[in-house]
């Protein structure tokens, strides 16, 4: 099977200006590289400053890499034209109630994604907006509810929905399940995993719960400092860790 | 020896609409040297017990209690004054976020200084109180881990990584030797690695000093890794309390078996991307709780009785209450 993503060589730095003239240089990426088959999870596991929420920044085309190739479905393309990617990767906020405008309801939201990405009339959009709100477990009619009539796990769904309405290839969860309390985590878990199972989406998980990487993901990817230390499949990193940061890492963790 | 005992706490905030129940009779027993973990969802009412046990809640709260005994006095019989004596005496909390709950105007030094006591320094003559001071915040620093503290001492709060503000505020609550740390979401924020680092403190702390601790999260698998006993509590109701093992192996609540079951750090059998055991619906809003047993909606063995709230039920140190318990023994 060929491969959705291919990330090649991806080197980013940031320059931090100490003074009127002198400059440092921050190396938050170097010589980054992995793919992503479609259907599956990468999990990208590090404290911060690793890097990882780096990279996910620059597949959504927040930030340009400074060097480095990104293919899709074995296309290079650029991330940074959003009209031409953000339909194929779509990004979840850590915190969902911060991340939705309270004073828009839910279908202007939504109305106003598929407004921007698509050449959808208004029904169409209507229709799409109720199937995805019926995918995602959410009734047609809290289009019209404002984001402070949910509850939590309600909210982390309509956020799913706002990324999913595009129909996207991959999905990128930056620490999007921390925050949840337990038994939404769990309800969020099984709804990706359903989604994953039914529609072939792939994921990108960026976590630090260790448990929920080994449950989710296929392939995992530790970073210290901008590099990838350990990049194999799950089991493998976590039966026989190569470097020793990743035992650090594991060690921090019981089971 | 008790420390303390809090039977039939109930915390009710006036609102235009009436009194609205958001901790319903929940006991709390804290015993010497031991830490207790307080587990349960946000809107469950976790951090309103720290603060009812603080004293530090506004005037819309009532709070009502049977029993609220701090070391065998009645607190709540005491003038306010008294009551805010004791506990800053014997009580320390560390509060959420901790980069957030320092003040951001000083520099770290001068406020682990100023959270020492009067009493720590007295007897010593008033012209090296200042150096006895900053050595004894000195030592506190080292105490929690941060070997460098020429740096931490001059820098601000927001200077800092969560991690080391976290523990510049276990610092400045272990100052005056508390008897019971009360310590509220201390590991939201940090990563894992800090977080095992953090959860070995807490550790030393209780075993070297004895000091009792309450640890208070949302997450199961982290509270069950150094409490000796938990209380899990659902929507302001005390739904199971008990030995942390116990708890864990034979759960008598239908809500401690989902929590336990939604964590796969409790599934060592759990197959690979297979879907976890998770209740049905959320959290009720606190305008809108369900009469009786506040988990009936969600709750998979619901029963008619459920409208009734359940009586806390005792069996060898397990409390409970549940109408149809599971995992029932034989003699039940």
């Amino acid at each position: 099977m060929n491969n959705l993503l291919d990330v090649k060589n991806l080197f980013k730095t940031y320059q931090k200006s100490t003074g009127l003239f002198s400059h440092k240089k921050i190396e938050a990426l170097k010589d980054i590289s992995f793919h992503l088959k479609a259907g599956e999870t990468l999990a990208l596991l590090g404290e911060t400053g690793s890097g990882k929420s780096t990279v996910a920044k620059i597949l959504v085309g927040i930030e340009r890499p400074d060097s480095g190739e990104i293919q899709f479905d074995g296309l290079k393309i650029d991330c940074c034209d959003h009209n031409a990617t953000n339909r194929r990767i779509r990004y979840i906020f850590q915190e969902a109630a911060r991340s939705l405008n309270p004073n828009q309801k839910i279908a202007d939201i939504l109305h106003a994604v598929l407004r921007y990405s698509t050449t959808m009339d208004n029904e169409q959009r209507q229709q799409k907006i109720a199937e995805t709100l019926l995918l995602l477990g959410l009734l047609p009619e809290h289009a019209n509810y404002y984001p402070h009539m949910f509850s939590g796990g309600q909210l982390q769904r309509v956020a799913l929905a706002r990324a999913l309405i595009l129909d996207p290839k991959v999905l990128i969860l930056d620490e999007a399940l921390t925050a949840l309390d337990p038994s939404l985590r769990a309800q969020i878990v099984n709804l990706l995993l359903e989604l994953q199972q039914s529609t072939g989406l792939s994921y990108i998980l960026i976590t630090n719960q260790l448990r929920l990487v080994r449950h989710m993901a296929d392939q995992t990817m530790v970073m210290y400092q901008g590099r990838a230390l350990d990049y194999a499949p799950t089991q493998q990193v976590f039966k026989a860790p190569e470097h020793d940061y990743t035992k650090k890492l594991l060690a921090s963790s019981p089971s | 020896m008790q420390l303390l005992d809090i039977r039939n706490l109930s915390l009710e905030l006036a609102t235009p609409e009436g009194l609205i129940c958001a901790v319903d009779r929940v006991n709390l027993l804290i015993r010497e040297g031991e830490v207790r973990g307080l587990v349960g969802e946000s809107g469950s009412g976790k951090s309103l017990i720290a603060k009812a046990i603080m004293g530090v809640l506004n005037n819309r709260w009532h709070v009502k209690a049977d029993r609220f005994s701090w070391n065998g006095q009645d607190l709540l019989r005491l003038p306010y004054e008294e009551q805010r004596r004791i506990i800053s005496r014997d009580v320390a909390m560390i509060y959420q976020e901790p980069s957030r709950s320092m003040d951001p105007t000083a520099p770290v030094g001068e406020q682990i200084m100023e959270s020492i006591p009067d009493h720590v320094i007295q007897g010593v003559s008033w012209w090296q109180r200042g150096y006895f001071r900053k050595a004894r915040a000195k030592a506190l620093l080292h105490k929690v881990g941060i070997k460098d503290h020429l740096t931490v001492w001059n820098s601000y709060p927001y200077q800092l990584s969560e991690g080391i503000c976290q523990k510049i505020s276990i610092a400045m609550a272990i100052a005056k030797d508390p008897k019971l740390l009360i310590a509220d979401e201390p590991t939201t924020a940090l990563e894992s690695t800090t977080q095992a680092q953090l959860f070995r403190l807490l550790a030393s702390l209780n075993q070297l000093k004895g000091m009792s601790i309450l640890l208070i999260s949302h997450e199961l698998e982290t509270v069950a890794r150094i409490t000796d006993t938990i209380s899990v509590l659902y929507c302001g109701q005390l739904v199971e309390a008990g030995e942390t093992a116990t708890l864990l192996k034979r759960p008598r609540h239908p809500y401690t078996d989902a929590l336990i079951k939604s964590v796969p750090e409790f599934q060592p059998d759990l197959a690979f991307k297979q879907q976890l055991y998770a209740l049905p619906g959320s959290i009720p809003t606190l305008q809108h709780l369900p009469i009786g047993c506040r988990l009936g909606p969600r709750c998979p063995n619901a029963r008619r009785e459920c409208v009734r709230t359940p009586q806390l039920e005792k069996q060898q140190n397990h409390y409970f209450s549940c109408h149809f318990p599971l995992n029932r023994s034989d003699d039940e």
